[in-house]
């Protein structure tokens, strides 16, 4: 990834050196990383809204109207990767790692790979939304 | 206005929230037979909120609303199961659906999803800003 906004879910404050949440849908924060001709540009975070059952479109929206091009994930279902793709955000997955950095550092160079329909939460061992 | 699709085979499915109509000048209520066709209605048309009825004529609720979630994400649902809400939420896993209802959902079920799909209307339309 060359150029754009990467949002990570995150706990707690958030911020690059921070860790994942692997609940996106539920998590404390989002932090975000702005790309610029393959490098990091600048870190920003933004607070989650409030999650309910079946408010799957609210981090959509929140995300879509924040600008951002890429989502990495633990877990996500498939009514909310689906609102991601109608939106144009590219959803990423990377079940290991709790450390952000690393995996945004993958995600720049081109390591990670864009969720598969296979991969989403449902009757299996991801963590939902 | 709120644009609400019921599905059922029923013509008289989920009256109590048809009703409310009549108590809410902003809900506009359609129906659809069936699976298929609901599906033809939805791409034409703009619903907030669809519900299905557990056995539709061409498909189960479920796989009506998996249909859906794959081709209309962004449209709330729910969905009537007599499933225990346990097995329902495996079932159901990452649909999203907004409110499991008993066979017969009545006026109290009526008005607790309306309440319900008010307020994730309200938070879906709402953004934070950047820290």
């Amino acid at each position: 990834m060359k150029n754009g906004r990467i949002a990570v879910p995150s706990n707690g404050q958030g911020g690059l050196d921070g860790t994942r949440s692997g609940h996106f849908g539920h998590c404390e924060v989002f932090t975000f990383i702005d790309v610029e001709n393959g490098e990091i540009k600048n870190i920003s975070t933004l607070q989650n809204q409030e999650h309910v059952q079946g408010g799957c479109m609210v981090p959509v929206n929140l995300l879509a109207e924040h600008k951002v091009n890429a989502l990495v994930v633990g877990g996500i279902g498939m009514r909310p990767l689906m609102g991601f793709r109608q939106v144009g955000i590219d959803v990423y997955h990377d079940s290991e790692r709790a450390e952000i950095k690393p995996v945004v550092d993958d995600l720049i160079a081109g390591k990670l790979q864009i969720i598969a329909n296979d991969q989403v939460c449902g009757g299996g061992g991801m963590n939902p939304a | 206005m709120i644009h609400i699709l019921l599905v059922s085979s029923d013509k008289d499915f989920f009256t109590d929230l048809a009703s409310n109509t009549e108590e809410n000048v902003d809900l506009s209520i359609s129906r659809a037979s069936s699976g298929s066709n609901a599906l033809s209605m939805i791409s034409g048309n703009r619903f907030e909120l669809v519900v299905s009825d557990e056995s539709l004529s061409d498909m189960t609720g479920l796989e009506f609303m998996k249909k859906l979630v794959s081709t209309n994400p962004m449209i709330n649902c729910a969905a009537v199961s007599s499933l225990s809400s346990e097995d329902f939420h495996a079932a159901s896993e990452g649909l999203g659906i907004l409110m499991q209802l008993p066979p017969c959902p009545d006026k109290t079920h009526a008005e607790n999803l309306l309440q319900h799909l008010k307020h994730i209307l309200s938070i879906t339309n709402t953004a934070g800003g950047l820290n």
